[in-house]
This record gives structure tokens, C-alpha cells and sequence, in this order.
């Protein structure tokens, strides 16, 4: 076995945590289960992953294998990477779409490898009809780089893609060619939407974040509203009780009922001229445009935003600028004036 | 207090203080006497009430015994009102029930304070499959709230087609849409779940499960996968394929009984739903084996 194959799956190994060593190990499927009952796991972790790497190495690893390991890690650990979002489109009218995964994956490979020898290209089929792509980039001269690999995660026909950020943007236009050749589409446009939680993107652009529906055989839940403060003690009159209801209410219609997609930033960036009531002032007679970033982050950015006007720090309703996120897709804004 | 943000008022405090300075006012005008005349009238006024209060509960208790005992004398009519309840609890559960019921018709819908909440229930021969909704705003122009259809359905083809001039287009088309998704969904499944064993390997499939691919053997106990299945769906609103074709990869490609077989599988798999050809191909191995042990 190649010595930086062996490197590299050592490394691998070493950033799984313990508690899911098993799962992971077992889901590679590389090292069969009376193999992996030889070892001890009780042991210190660099000496249970010599172990490993050595049952490796006796079945002769390839890249190949180690590329896959590399993949079922990052969907063990997805939020470690920050995944970008991008459109795909297709010329209106056009014939329905026979997407063949294995046509996909060799049409997607055969670009990437016309225009760049260097390159590892793995795959993963996943539920859902989905599949995981690994890239792992090289140069005219160098070999691909195996600790900087890009992550790409389709849906079968879907126009969307999600990949995980790249440093070297440089190979952004030869990846989008590949993805829009290979899956029948036209265009591909990056999306303003960014997060670590790749589950949170994907229950945006398919807009499956509200899933709650009204139906006959369903009794809906009654709504907890302030009548249940209102039987604490006759002697006590909430002062506010309409506002607060009226508030309850109009949060209620903006982010209903449901878990909010998770997000933890959203990002303006403002060029428009300065608007004051006050004449004379510095800022005032400025012809050019302020230019300014305000970010907004949280743990929880919608759970955070959906709480600030029940809890009195914001009137509502919010702005739609941060209201719309989910339903637009965007946590990335340029206004400017119009 | 809703008048609270009256700025000639400034606020609840603001209030407090204004009432705390308009009673010492009011006490230093007052001489003591007058003060203590103008309580104890506070008082009997309050006792006043008080005793008003306590009559009227006492003459809303009486009239209440007097409807309860009325009513328990006049028993014959009381029975009859009890059924008439009845019968109309019965015929609210009823109503409920059918209401519940409709979404066997695949189509049904409950209003909602802002439209309507439509169910689109899916079935394939006789299976009741998945129920997807669609949330739907009354206003001009008509809008789609929010849904739990599939990304990969065209939606929102269908809806710029018909949504704002032919509701009952749309949504006969959306089902069409999407029982035809479910059943080819429900064939795929029926094929990897129950005959695994007459597959060489998982079935290759895609979201919409137009376009299907398996290698496959029709003798339960051959060892040897001699063909290979390609179904296209080309018409999403079908659930049976557009185009089949099946190539015979056997070692004996000379034997005109492939050929036969060959061409026989296509026919059988553009006519029949998918799990319905491998049940046939399951009794035809029964049958070869029964012929075997007589």
C-alpha cells in the first residue's frame, strides 16, 4: 500500500471519535466484521488506529477506498464544513428527465479528468436517490491534494447542488460545467445561502421546513396564547394583553408553528445613501453612497429572530428583510438604493 | 393600559405619581370630618353592592333549581330532547367520519382561515400510498402557501399552467402527477423488497423512478443472471414504461429460446406492472420445478 495512502487513512481514522468508531468502520464495509473482532478497542486511540491502518494495509487499500472513508467521515460530521448552494436550470420545454445515476457519475468524472489529470473523483450513493461526490484537486504538476478535498451532494432531479466550501476557487467553473453537463441542465448559479447545516439548506431549497398541514383527521392543537396566564389570579390584569396577542399572532403568521430551518448568519451588505431627517448634518449631502456589512449570527438564527418580538426587543412584524430568508433562499443581501 | 402611550400621560408610573399627588391634594383640602364621611359612604356603598351582588346569585340559584326540577317533572320531553341530543352527537360523528373519509376519493381539501388545505392521497391497485398536501391562499392572484410535494415533481409547471385560471385542472393534474409517481415508487419497492433474489445486485433508480435498471434471472435456482432490464418512463402521468429493453448477456447467445424469452419479457414488461412480471416469473419457476418432481 502506497506509504501516503496509508498516511492518509491514518489520519482519517484518527479524527473519528471513539464513540462512533464502530458505526463508521462498519459502514466503510473495507475491513470485514471477524477482522474488526480481532482488535481491541479498549486500547489508546494511536494504538488501536496502528491496528487498523496494519489490517489496511494487509488488504491493500487503494485510494480508492480511502476516498470513501473520507466521505462516509464527512457525513458522519457534515456540519464541520460550511456548504454552499447552487441552481441549476435547463432550457424551458425540454424532454422529461431520464437521469441514470451510472451516466451521471462517468459523464461527471470524464469532464473533470479532460480538463484535469490530477484529480481523485469518488462516489457514494446516498438515500433519496442523492449521491456524495469527494474531488480532490490536483495541478498540471502536482498530484491532487488529498487533505483539501471538495464535497458535492446531488439529488437526482433536482436542479440543486450543495458543495462544501472550497479554497481553491480556481476550480469552481470546471466543477459547475461538470455538474450541469453530466445532469442535463444548462445554467448553474450560485446561490446567496450558505450554512453549516446541510440539512437545514436542503429542507430550504425544497421547501420542506413547514410541514405542518390542516387536515380533517388531525385535531389541531390549541394554541397556547395568554389565556392560560389570564387564570393565574383575578387580581392580576395583564396591562399588555392585547398588544402581546396581537404580537403572538402576527409571529404565529410569519414563522408558524414549526422548527425553523437552522441557519447562523445572515449578511447585508448596504450601499445606499444616507437618509436623515435632520438637514445640515455630515452624512446628509454625501452624493456617494454609504457602503456597510451588517451580520446578524446566532447558534439559531431563525429560532432567534422568530423570539424578538414576543420577547419585547423588536416590534412586530420584523422586517422582511429578515423575514423572507427561508422563503427566498438567501442569507446573503445587497441592498442598494433603487 | 392601552392609553399608556398617550404622551400626555407619560407612562404607567407617570400615572401612579399623578394619582399618589392628587390624593394628598384631595386630603389636605379635606377637613377630617368631611374625609370620615366620605369613606363611611365609601363603605356603605360597597356594602350596598355587596348585598345587590348576593341577591341576584341568590335568584340565578333559585331559577336554576326551579329549571333544573321543571325539567326533571316534564320527564317524557326531557328523554325526548336527550335523543334529539343524541341523534345530533350521532350525526356530528358521522359527519366527522365521512369528512375523514373523503381522503379515499384521493382527493380532499379542509378550509383553513386563509384558503384552503388540499389532500392529494395516492393509490396504486387498491393501495392506499402516500398523501401529499397543498396549502393554498385565497387572493387574487391565487398562491401556494406552502406544500409537502416532492422538488422533483413540476410543480410549479403545472401551477403557472393552470393554478390562476383552472383550479380543478390543476389539481387533476397534480394527481395525476403524483399517483403515477407512487405507483411507479410502489413497483420499484415491491421489486427490491420481494424479489431480491431474482436480482444480481440493487436496482438502479432515480427520484422520479422514471428510468430503471436491473440485472435479472427468471429460474429462482439458476445460478447465472442472464439478462438485463432497461424501463423508461417517459411519460410522467403513466405507470407503465414508455420504453423497455432487455438484452440477453448469456454465454448462448445462439439459442433461439433466448430470443424467444427475450422478446416474450419485453412484451410482459411494457403490459404489466413490474412486481406482477416477477410474480409470473416466480410461478413459472414453481411450475418448471413441479413438472421436475413429477
Amino acid at each position: 500500500m502506497d506509504e501516503t495512502v496509508a498516511e492518509f487513512i491514518k489520519r482519517t481514522i484518527l479524527k473519528i471519535p471513539m464513540t462512533e468508531m464502530m458505526t463508521i468502520l462498519k459502514a466503510w464495509d473495507f475491513l470485514p466484521e471477524n477482522q474488526l473482532q480481532t482488535v481491541n478497542f479498549r486500547q489508546r486511540k494511536e494504538s488501536l488506529v496502528q491496528d487498523l491502518v496494519l489490517l489496511c494495509e494487509n488488504k491493500r487499500a487503494s485510494l480508492r477506498d480511502a476516498a470513501l472513508l473520507d466521505i462516509i467521515y464527512t457525513q458522519f460530521h457534515r456540519h464541520q464544513k460550511v456548504w454552499d448552494v447552487f441552481q441549476m436550470s435547463k432550457e424551458p420545454g425540454e424532454d422529461v428527465d431520464l437521469f441514470d445515476m451510472e451516466q451521471f457519475k462517468s459523464s461527471f468524472e470524464k469532464i473533470l479528468r479532460r480538463a484535469l489529470k490530477n484529480v481523485t473523483v469518488s462516489f457514494r450513493d446516498s438515500e433519496e436517490n442523492a449521491v456524495w461526490i469527494r474531488i480532490a484537486w490536483g495541478t498540471q504538476y502536482r498530484k491532487p491534494n488529498q487533505y483539501k478535498p471538495v464535497f458535492v451532494v446531488y439529488y437526482s432531479q433536482t436542479p440543486y447542488v450543495f458543495t462544501s466550501f472550497c479554497h481553491l476557487k480556481s476550480n469552481t467553473p470546471l466543477l459547475s460545467q461538470a455538474l450541469t453537463v453530466a445532469s442535463n441542465h444548462h445554467k448553474i448559479v450560485k446561490m446567496d445561502l450558505r450554512s453549516r447545516y446541510l440539512d437545514s439548506l436542503k429542507a430550504i431549497v425544497f421547501k420542506q421546513y413547514n410541514q405542518k398541514f390542516e387536515t380533517h383527521n388531525s385535531t389541531m392543537p390549541l394554541q397556547e396564547n395568554l389565556e392560560l396566564d389570564m387564570h393565574m389570579d383575578s387580581r392580576i390584569i395583564h396591562e399588555n394583553r392585547i398588544e402581546k396577542e396581537r404580537v403572538q399572532r402576527v409571529t404565529q403568521e410569519t414563522f408558524g408553528d414549526y422548527p425553523q430551518p437552522r441557519l447562523e448568519f445572515a449578511q447585508y451588505k448596504l450601499e445606499t445613501k444616507f437618509k436623515s431627517d435632520f438637514h445640515g448634518g455630515i452624512l446628509a449631502e454625501r452624493k456617494e453612497p454609504l457602503r456597510c456589512l451588517i451580520k446578524f449570527s446566532s447558534p439559531h438564527l431563525l429560532e432567534a429572530l422568530k423570539s424578538l418580538a414576543p420577547a419585547g426587543i423588536a416590534d412586530a412584524p420584523l422586517s422582511p428583510l429578515l423575514t423572507c430568508i427561508p422563503n427566498k433562499g438567501m442569507n446573503y443581501f445587497k441592498i442598494r438604493d433603487k | 393600559m392601552e392609553w399608556a402611550n398617550d404622551k400626555s400621560k407619560g407612562g404607567v408610573l407617570a400615572h401612579l405619581e399623578r394619582l399618589e399627588t392628587q390624593m394628598s391634594r384631595s386630603c389636605k383640602n379635606l377637613e377630617d370630618p368631611p374625609r370620615e364621611t366620605a369613606e363611611s359612604d365609601l363603605g356603605t356603598k360597597i356594602r350596598k353592592l355587596r348585598c345587590l351582588r348576593d341577591k341576584l346569585r341568590a335568584e340565578v340559584k333559585q331559577r336554576q333549581a326551579r329549571i333544573k326540577a321543571s325539567t326533571a317533572n316534564a320527564e317524557p320531553d326531557q328523554t325526548l330532547e336527550i335523543s334529539e341530543q343524541e341523534a345530533v352527537g350521532g350525526k356530528e360523528e358521522n359527519m366527522k367520519a365521512i369528512l375523514q373519509a373523503y381522503r379515499f376519493t384521493g382527493l380532499s381539501g379542509k378550509r383553513t382561515s386563509r384558503g384552503v388545505c388540499v389532500c392529494i392521497s395516492t393509490a396504486f391497485e387498491g393501495n392506499l400510498l402516500d398523501s401529499y398536501f397543498v396549502d393554498l391562499v385565497i387572493q387574487k392572484p391565487l398562491r401556494i402557501h406552502h406544500h409537502s410535494v416532492p422538488v422533483f415533481i413540476p410543480l410549479e409547471e403545472i401551477s403557472a399552467k393552470y393554478l390562476q385560471t383552472n383550479i380543478q385542472h390543476f389539481l387533476f393534474c397534480l394527481c395525476e402527477y403524483l399517483n403515477a409517481y407512487a405507483g411507479r415508487k410502489y413497483q420499484a419497492d415491491q421489486l427490491q423488497r420481494d424479489f431480491a433474489a431474482f436480482l444480481a445486485g440493487p436496482l438502479q433508480r432515480n427520484s422520479l423512478c422514471n428510468l430503471l435498471s436491473f440485472t435479472y434471472k427468471v429460474e429462482p435456482q439458476s445460478r447465472s443472471f442472464p439478462f438485463c432490464a432497461r424501463l423508461l418512463y417517459k411519460d410522467l402521468t403513466t405507470t407503465l414504461p414508455t420504453d423497455v429493453t432487455i438484452t440477453y448477456q448469456g454465454t448462448d447467445a445462439s439459442s433461439t429460446s433466448w430470443e424467444e424469452q427475450r422478446a416474450s419479457h419485453e412484451n410482459l414488461f411494457f403490459t404489466k406492472p413490474l412486481h406482477q412480471v416477477f410474480t409470473s416469473f416466480a410461478r413459472n419457476g414453481e411450475r418448471l420445478d413441479m413438472s421436475l418432481v413429477s
